[in-house]
């Protein structure tokens, strides 16, 4: 019964802190955009949802700072552990985070408030700003930390910052990624008999034809090469060079619809691992969702 | 989830609070089912967060049941696709050794 469907294969290219690559192998786009869509906006992150106002003498005013704070990316493993304050909410369960920011400027100079200004919530240290490093002790090869708002000598600046649980959809501080892309891998033939109709000069200016520099010529064996598939930008040049030569049929260069290229840059906020994991669990459980929502089946239907 | 219009063979499901993310990946499975013989789906505001999903069979199974096994098929694929992820991310760990933290 369940033959109409594939199982997708999956291998990882490169891997940082912050970075992913990866090749979906054997399933279709609209798993792909799934996955993809999933990843960008239904990935559960922390980030500052609410401002309580106590004193700010800055040139900013109130609703662009707690803006500003909205979108300082916090670091969210502690996210799974947490409820949204929609959900049902248990005894143990949290839904706040609080943190708070007091900065008084004395000195002459200008002064920047900045994300180390923030004092974390004492029971969940495990929320803070990414970069963070405490201010009484700063080591000089932290990270620079986010700037808030510049102040002049007496300016203040009180406030409480409460962060919750979102997800991208609602607002785009929820978003736990810079980016995630995927890109269906080009395929490149070329017509062996048609290029050695033509001679040196035009195989040169052909393998020229595009800046994406997919192709290149040996001048050993005298060919015209395909050295790097996924440089391939979809220009249409090499199609436009081959018309221009009156041979259409030089070069053919198709989508292939069953392998992608992914590439998910992450920004701290969560690791890029625990984003794909987690937007496949997410996708899971709307499907039991809705598995569950509809009527209990009749009879037993053959199903493996 | 609601069950809007239908016949046992033909029927309109209204999913609330999903969008094409699910509804074209449910709609691909489907079209893939020789005994579905339409399935389209359409968000009739974008304002307002629901999909209405079409699905007509041609007899042989109704359509709350093409829908059912639809769920299972995309179910086991994301089962599939978690383990695959993390078979692959614990092999390159391995091959890339420790001086990367996890």
């Amino acid at each position: 019964m369940l033959s109409n469907r594939r199982l997708p294969d999956l291998k990882i290219r490169d891997l940082r802190d912050d970075y992913c690559e990866f090749e979906l192998s054997n399933t279709d786009v609209s798993m792909a955009n799934a996955l993809r869509r999933v990843m960008l906006v239904e990935v559960p992150t922390i980030a500052v949802d609410l401002v309580e106002i106590e004193q700010n003498t800055t040139v900013l005013n109130d609703e662009f700072i707690a803006h500003r704070l909205g979108l300082i990316p916090l670091v969210s493993t502690a996210v799974h552990h947490m409820k949204g304050p929609f959900d049902d909410i248990g005894e143990k369960d949290f839904t706040d985070v609080e943190l708070s920011l007091h900065v008084l400027c004395t000195s002459d100079d200008t002064q920047d408030v900045t994300s180390n200004d923030f004092i974390l919530d004492h029971q969940h240290p495990e929320v803070y700003p990414v970069g963070y490093s405490d201010s009484r002790m700063q080591s000089e090869d932290a990270e620079r930390p986010i700037l808030i708002v510049k102040m002049r000598k007496n300016q203040e600046l009180k406030l409480k910052a409460i962060a919750r649980k979102g997800i991208g959809k609602d607002h785009a501080k929820w978003i736990p990624v810079a980016t995630v892309t995927f890109q269906h891998k080009p395929q490149i033939s070329i017509n062996r008999a048609l290029m050695d109709t033509l001679d040196e000069k035009v195989k040169e200016a052909f393998v020229d034809a595009s800046p994406s520099h997919a192709l290149s010529y040996n001048s050993v064996t005298k060919q015209v090469e395909v050295t790097e598939t996924e440089a391939y930008m979809y220009d249409g040049e090499y199609e436009k060079m081959a018309q221009e030569l009156h041979h259409p049929d030089l070069i053919t260069i198709t989508q292939s619809d069953n392998e992608f290229i992914f590439r998910v840059e992450g920004t701290g906020v969560l690791s890029v691992e625990d984003v794909i994991i987690t937007a496949v669990d997410v996708l899971t459980a709307k499907l039991r969702n809705l598995q569950q929502a509809l009527p209990p089946p009749e009879q037993n239907e053959g199903e493996n | 989830m609601t069950v809007a219009t239908g016949a046992d063979t033909g029927a309109t499901f209204a999913l609330e609070d999903e969008d094409h993310t699910l509804a074209n990946a449910l709609r691909f499975l489907l079209n893939k089912n020789p005994h579905v013989s339409f399935v389209g789906y359409s968000i009739p505001h974008p304002s307002e967060k629901v999909v209405n999903l079409r699905i007509q069979t041609t007899g042989e199974l109704t359509a709350v049941e093409a829908l059912r096994q639809a769920c299972q098929s995309l179910k086991q694929l994301c089962g599939h696709m978690r383990s695959t992820f993390t078979e692959a991310y614990e092999q390159y760990e391995q091959t890339q050794g420790s001086d990367e933290s996890p």
